[in-house]
């Protein structure tokens, strides 16, 4: 159990000592000064855990050299040995001392002289506490352990579930819920708000070709090359179905939509991505449509994406491996 | 002193080994009081007498620590009659004690 006792008075020791060993505690330890019993807590010195882990220590309050209530202090004061309950044991008389000894972080007080009963009911109401707030802080170090690792697997739930497993850019879902806030922000805001529909041109005889693997790596490096155009704060890259990419780009008017669209185009040709089977060049192109608004409660939001698309289309149409703007409606 | 009316004490028999050795302490403090007086060494004295005063009731002699308290304060008043008369009932009552283990 590990109790220490701390007395000048070798009769106090000992019979401190007399009535705990005929309680049944054992592993009791005797100080005869504060000095003493800092050599057996180890106060101040590094090497704690070789020292006998005493769950309470019995402090006489009138010692010769350093007191009771000094020692306490100097006890609490070591982050290692705070936590050990210290019971004061002092004369009768000296009860005016007791707040002192409170204030010095003592957690109880027996009176000298000592009775039996009431040594040792303290002693044991002063360990149950103690064994009561060690279970505490374990059981509170368990927690925020499980708390901890509940949100690190909240977070990486919802990038996962925010995000394309293929690309790595945001999916469908992600896109839809991002693009309404978006539209309601810019018709607060009186902003132009732009979006970028892109096509992977001949994607589906680039997959018959070169395989659904090599089709997959293609949409990876085009995917990277579009999330990296897209990189102002608020501008969002998704992959909106099979092969086709879109971006939400806020305060953006037509113009700006159309220069990212056309940055994007030119980065993803200059991968250079072998296409044998395309019509428009002999290697990986996209055909884009931008389309703008500034949106109003006249105007609906599946309008912007529609504008787009027909861009989009237009582009397709007149060759592919280009960018339109929407016509103005 | 010669009048032997006998003081019954009930002490806890756990404490039945530590009895003796407290008892020849207590006998030793009634020499040690006096040769400390005659040094002066007023702060031996408060020491000898605030131990009683802390120790005696606990092992079952509540005498002890009354004397003790008695001793403690003459010591720090310096009344050397005092601290006297405190040994002298000290050494009165050890003579005059019957122990029972309960
Ligand atoms: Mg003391």
């Amino acid at each position: 159990m590990g109790i220490l006792i701390v007395d000048d008075s070798k009769d106090s020791r000992d019979l401190l000592k007399t009535f705990l060993k005929g309680a049944g505690y054992k592993d009791i330890t005797t100080a005869a000064s504060a000095q003493e019993a800092f050599e057996a807590l180890g106060v101040n010195g590094a090497d704690h855990r070789h020292k006998i882990p005493f769950k309470v220590i019995l402090m006489d309050g009138v010692m010769p050299e350093m007191n009771g209530i000094e020692a306490c202090r100097v006890i609490k004061a070591d982050a290692h040995l705070a936590d050990i309950p210290v019971i004061m044991v002092t004369a009768m008389g000296e009860q005016e001392s007791l707040n002192e000894a409170f204030e010095a972080g003592a957690t109880d007080y027996i009176t000298k002289p000592v009775k039996k009963i009431e040594l040792l009911a303290r002693v044991r109401s002063v360990l149950r506490l103690h064994q009561e707030m060690e279970r505490r802080k374990v059981r509170e170090k368990e927690l925020i352990e499980t708390l901890k690792q509940l949100s690190e697997a909240n977070r990486v739930l919802t990038l996962l579930s925010a995000q394309d497993g293929l690309t790595g850019l945001a999916n469908r879902r992600h896109f839809d819920e991002n693009f309404s806030a978006e539209w309601r922000r810019a018709m607060r805001d009186r902003q132009p708000l732009s979006v970028v529909m892109a096509d992977i041109d001949h994607f589906k005889l680039y997959n018959d070709h070169y395989g659904h693997q090599g089709g997959d790596t293609c949409l990876r490096q085009v995917a990277a090359v579009i999330g990296q155009v897209a990189r102002r704060p608020g501008d969002i890259a998704a992959r909106y179905g099979g092969e086709e990419f879109v971006l939400i780009l806020p305060d953006t008017p037509l113009e700006g939509g159309m220069r990212i669209a056309e940055e994007a185009a030119a980065a993803v040709r200059a991968l250079r991505l072998p296409h044998e089977k395309s019509s428009a060049a002999p290697y990986v192109t996209l055909s884009m449509g931008v389309a703008c608004m500034v949106p109003d409660r006249s105007k609906e939001m599946k309008e912007l994406i529609e504008r787009a698309d027909r861009a989009l289309y237009a582009a397709k149409r007149q060759g592919r491996n280009r960018v339109k703007a929407a016509a103005e409606e | 002193m010669g009048n032997e009316e006998r003081i019954a004490v009930k002490v806890d028999a756990d404490l039945k080994e530590l009895i003796p050795g407290f008892l020849q302490t207590r006998h030793d403090d009634v020499a040690a009081i006096a040769a400390a007086l005659e040094k002066g060494d007023w702060n031996a004295v408060y020491i000898m007498g605030h131990s009683m005063k802390g120790s005696g009731g606990g092992y079952g002699f509540d005498e002890i620590s009354e004397i003790g308290a008695v001793i403690e304060t003459a010591a720090k008043a310096k009344d050397a009659a005092a601290v006297k008369s405190g040994a002298v009932r000290l050494s009165d009552y050890l003579g005059r004690i019957d122990i029972t283990y309960v």
